[in-house]
């Protein structure tokens, strides 16, 4: 995560420090594991939700 | 005349306006003076339209003396969350990249608003980028509860909620991608409405100020009939707005007083059960018994993916967001606070194949709302679980209650957005509206939910329930 964070980065001129890309590499492994729970569902017939187009 | 602050709400104001009995001139002045005495101890207006807003009013009031009255919000005052465009008046997003942009267009929400002839008294404070539900907001200050200067105001439309909470103008529009228009509704004691995903066009709104999928343009005011007119002149089709709506727009005030015996009403129960105070519930219990006192009939439902929405919600608008942030992040990165700044970061370690899969699995759960809003008419749950918590402790990072201390923020985001974000999720309409008070004598938010396109029916319970409760009849006391 850190490493590819610190391609972020460079990329786009951020200039984190190492406490700054400890902190969010923190938050992205919190979120990381949040999503594994997508992946856990049984998905196989189900297409993404590409807009909600809303009908009465 | 003398404007009767008794009556101050649009459907009490319009006629009298209509028959003459009280000047547009007069209005309008009354409410830029209570907003220009009040302000600056709630903080809820970044910028006051004074000026305009005169010259509205002396155009509205000489249309209605030549008998071209507009409707019921002719002369009316309203303010707008400062990530509306509105043209020739500077517009933040609360933020400090946009401090000096002044757009040269109205969003379409103003504009419609313009047309029905209400007065724009100016742009109200809001959470950095719309990206928080305190108004804490380092750029523009902290926007302060009109029913305790100590609490936070809730957000991200807090200025719009404290506006028409302390009555320095009618009726608010804000935005709603998480809990940003009935979480500051619920904490300021109002009605907040997000409508059903598409009803009204966001065109105009900040891009980057709420994701695409999950944003929707939202109506903060005093009472649910007010909710209802403001909802008529804004709701509708708009070729400008891609992923509005092309559906019938009804007569929304007719359904404002009608019987509500026999409506089936489910108990919403789920991942935020564990996060809902005893106070709340016991609030929550009260307004369940005065629905049934209503006729309505109430069981418990739940549905069996219910616990994937905050993944879904916390992916989806993340990653939606540091899209639109896209161009910023690469030339202003530094104009961020470091929280938000690290939050868009963060989220663009995000995989697109997870970005899919939550898409994937939004559907999962859209679908089986649609089946159990067959069951039911309408859902219910508090809107927020927890009382509203002080400016320090949210300063501070935690929230507090049943002896309970909590991180007011984790990896699912607000803990005071979980019940309000299944209905981003699923674009269905939710209104808020008080359900009682705290011990700490801060209001406490009734959510309501309904299927899609049916604000009608939205309307005829919470009228209903509002009437029955008459929460909506307590005000503030401003500070003299």
């Amino acid at each position: 995560m850190e490493e590819q964070l610190r391609k972020i980065d460079r990329d786009y001129g951020f200039n984190l420090s190492d406490e700054e890309v400890q902190t969010i590499a923190r938050r992205a492994a919190e979120f990381e594991s949040l999503f594994h729970c997508l992946y856990e569902v049984d998905l196989s017939d189900t297409a993404p939700l590409l807009k909600l187009d809303k009908r009465p | 005349m003398a404007v009767d602050a008794a009556a101050a709400t649009i459907s009490e104001l319009a006629p009298l306006l209509r028959r003459k009995k009280i000047s547009p001139v007069e209005l309008i002045q009354n409410y830029l003076e209570k907003a220009k005495r009040f302000n600056p101890h709630l903080n809820a207006y970044i910028t006051l339209t004074e000026d305009q807003a005169l010259a509205d009013a002396a155009r509205a009031e000489r249309e209605i003396h030549q008998g071209q009255y507009r409707g019921p919000l002719h002369g009316i005052p309203f303010s707008i969350k400062d990530n509306l465009s509105t043209a020739g008046i500077r517009t933040t997003a609360g933020s400090k990249i946009l401090a000096d942009w002044v757009p040269d267009f109205d969003a379409s929400a103003v504009q419609r608003l313009k047309d029905a002839g209400a007065i724009l008294l100016g742009k109200t404070n809001m959470h950095e980028w719309a990206l928080g539900g305190t108004t804490i907001n380092p750029f523009y200050g902290t926007t302060h509860n009109p029913w305790n200067l100590d609490y936070i105001a809730g957000g991200s439309s807090g200025g719009s909620a404290a506006a028409v909470a302390a009555e320095l103008c009618l009726a608010s529009i804000g935005t709603d991608s998480a809990q940003s228009v009935r979480n500051p509704a619920s904490m300021c004691g109002i009605v907040g409405l997000k409508p059903t995903y598409g009803r009204v066009s966001q065109y105009g709104t900040v891009a980057g100020t709420g994701a695409y999928s999950t944003n929707h343009t939202g109506i903060l005011t005093r009472t649910v009939e007010d909710c209802a007119v403001v909802l008529q002149a804004i709701a509708g089709h708009d070729p400008k707005d891609p992923l509005s709506a092309n559906a019938p727009v009804p007569n929304f005030s007719i359904s404002v007083g009608k019987p509500v015996r026999g409506i089936k009403v489910g108990i919403l129960r789920g991942y935020f059960d564990e996060f809902i105070a005893q106070e709340v519930a016991a609030n929550f219990s009260q307004a369940v018994a005065a629905f049934n006192s209503l006729g309505m009939e109430t069981e418990e439902v739940t549905t069996p993916h219910l616990g994937l929405i905050p993944a879904i919600k916390v992916c989806t608008s993340r990653v939606e967001n540091a899209a639109a942030h896209d161009p910023y992040l690469r030339t202003k990165a530094h104009e961020y606070s470091k929280a938000t700044l690290h939050s868009y970061i963060s989220a663009l370690l995000t995989p697109a194949a997870t970005y899919v899969m939550a898409q994937r699995a939004r559907r999962i759960v859209c679908d089986e709302f649609d089946d159990l809003l067959k069951r039911v008419q309408l859902l219910i749950l508090p809107t927020i679980g927890f009382p509203v918590p002080t400016i320090e402790q949210c300063q501070e990072g935690y929230v507090e209650f049943d002896g309970r201390k909590l991180p007011r923020q984790d990896a699912r985001g607000g803990l005071e957005s979980l019940c309000c974000i299944p209905f981003n999720v699923t674009g269905l309409p939710a209104i808020s509206v008080c359900c009682g008070f705290s011990k700490s004598g801060m209001p406490i938010g009734l959510l309501i939910v309904a299927g899609s396109f049916q604000e009608p029916l939205l309307f005829q319970a919470a009228y209903a329930y509002e009437r029955e409760s008459e929460w909506h009849q307590r005000r503030p006391t401003l500070p003299v």
